[in-house]
């Protein structure tokens, strides 16, 4: 059980423009509305 | 006239007392009997355990807003179920004793017509040797836990700054906890608490999991479409473990805590100690000390509840093999098959197995993450269960109408992973169903539309806003109930 270590350790890294995105406020005030969007769509499931 | 009486004020429970209030006629009655005076919004207990937020911000108390909506409150512990009567009536009672500091230990009885058992989890500190407060580790389970919690991680900060090395250990203190996802918040959280110090570099981070691989959270990990491909919760979670430095330790089951040495054994047998300056793990959960007792005053606890004492429902609870677990396993209207006007929501149903493959390590430890059944499934399964109460005092039948089987019910999680308007950091999730149906979605048993994971500063805001929604809906306030579950 040692590996998770050297599993993380190869996990992609995000690069600097993925890390640069999920602070730009513009951008991440576009993902807000469509996370929030995803997000009533399982809510609408529950209330058919 | 009805009486409906609600065991626990948590979000199942104040959900179901709230929402039966507004579908009954002024003439029915809803009582709510809890032990505490506080309603608590525990995902936020999150920021209470760094000190982003106060107790006074994460809770409320319960009385002023029961009394506002004409709901008869007793801050009191339900000890016994008699759901045919006594010897002395046929009336369905519960026995309660009261923790209100004005009645405090006496003991009382409440006839009901409806009972929702909403009672949550008894943190179970007791199965690991110095696990908890009164141990050697903190918890977030309760806002008192997380004040605890965020005085020592002060201390350990200023230990830091002071140039002491500090090894923090976050993650779960027992082979069948629940609630990773809150442990791995708490992880993330210290790092970016530790970061914002300017003493990230004084600090070796170490997650404890009872989760086979990383990115499990207790449902069998998701999988989901990323820029055209599909890809695992293991692979996108093992990426910020890598990002921000943390580094984990899974499969495990704590055997013991000791001052500063955390013990345990892995699932291929492996056993290890972890020394440690600060260390939050989180308690496995049990069912509430609730007896029951037919007419004849016999205990009929064994058939009302499971051996880790949750209330048996609708379900099947046929001991299977992991590959013969099937999505009907799952309940769907939350009702105690004896006694149709017993219902058991939230924490408080057994589920019928986990949702994640359960393993044993070659002593035969168990090593298997319960199924995580908080927050929206909660809220969920709370108005479903007022909905068939109020539709059957109206149409006088036993029988429910509407149903919310965990393997047709879907989630979202927010899990934050550090705070701050513009630095803040989470990691946003659906999944559809929370239990895989693998006859319905064949390969991942979960719908790829409506299953995804994404992290950055919008999923902060959106936990923020979650945050301030679902208290003003707790609260009761014009429209409380136009916001969903």
């Amino acid at each position: 059980m040692d590996t998770t270590d050297e599993s993380i350790a190869s996990a992609p890294l995000p690069t600097s423009k993925t890390l640069r995105a999920r602070k730009s406020l513009i951008a991440q005030l576009v993902r807000f509305m469509a996370i929030n969007l995803k997000m009533l769509k399982i809510i609408r499931k529950e209330h058919r | 006239m009805a009486r409906v009486v609600v065991l626990g004020g948590g979000i199942a429970g104040h959900t179901a007392a709230l929402h039966l209030k507004r579908m009954l006629k002024r003439s029915d009655e809803v009582v709510v009997v809890t032990p505490n005076s506080k309603w608590n919004w525990i995902p936020s207990n999150i920021w209470v355990g760094v000190g982003r937020m106060k107790t006074e911000q994460v809770t409320f108390k319960l009385g002023p807003i029961y009394k506002r909506m004409g709901i008869d409150y007793r801050q009191a512990l339900a000890t016994t179920i008699h759901p045919e009567g006594d010897a002395s009536g046929t009336s369905p009672y519960v026995e309660i004793t009261y923790t209100d500091p004005a009645k405090d230990g006496e003991i009382g009885t409440v006839e009901y017509d409806f009972l929702i058992n909403a009672t949550g989890p008894k943190l179970n500190f007791g199965a690991t040797t110095g696990l908890g407060p009164d141990g050697f580790t903190r918890s977030v389970c309760t806002a008192g836990h997380a004040v605890q919690a965020a005085e020592a991680l002060k201390s350990s900060i200023e230990k830091m700054k002071r140039g002491e090395h500090q090894v923090i250990v976050v993650g779960v203190g027992h082979g069948t906890c629940t609630c990773e996802g809150a442990a791995f918040e708490y992880a993330f959280n210290v790092e970016h608490e530790v970061r914002a110090a300017g003493v990230r570099d004084m600090a070796d981070i170490v997650y404890l999991t009872n989760e086979y691989e990383l990115g499990d959270f207790g449902v069998g990990g998701l999988t989901f479409t990323q820029q055209g491909f599909q890809t695992t919760s293991k692979l996108w979670t093992e990426s910020l473990f890598r990002e921000r430095g943390i580094r984990a330790i899974t499969g495990a089951h704590v055997e013991k805590v000791e001052e500063g040495v955390v013990f345990y054994e892995q699932v291929d047998g492996t056993r290890g100690s972890l020394e440690f300056d600060f260390a939050m793990l989180l308690p496995p959960f049990r069912g509430v000390d609730l007896k029951a007792y037919d007419a004849a005053g016999a205990d009929i606890s064994e058939e009302l509840f499971a051996a880790n004492g949750f209330m048996k429902v609708d379900a099947d609870y046929t001991a299977k093999p992991f590959d013969e677990w099937r999505a009907e396993d799952w309940p769907s209207t939350y009702q105690v098959p004896r006694y149709p006007n017993i219902f058991a929501v939230g924490i408080a149903f057994a589920p019928p197995h986990q949702i994640s493959e359960p393993r044993k390590s070659p002593g035969g430890t168990v090593i298997a993450p319960s199924p995580p059944r908080t927050g929206m499934p909660s809220g969920i399964m709370g108005k479903l269960a007022a909905t068939n109460i109020a539709q059957m005092i109206k149409s006088g039948s036993t029988a429910s109408m509407h149903t919310a089987s965990m393997a047709d019910m879907g989630a979202a999680c927010v899990a934050s992973a550090g705070s701050g308007l513009r630095q803040g950091s989470a990691a946003s999730m659906t999944m559809y169903p929370v239990v895989p149906d693998p006859a319905k979605y064949p390969g991942t048993g979960r719908s790829l539309d409506d299953t995804f994971g994404e992290i950055g500063l919008a999923g902060h805001w959106i936990k923020l806003l979650l945050h301030y929604m679902f208290i003003y809906k707790a609260k009761a306030r014009p429209g409380w109930w136009l916001i969903p579950e």
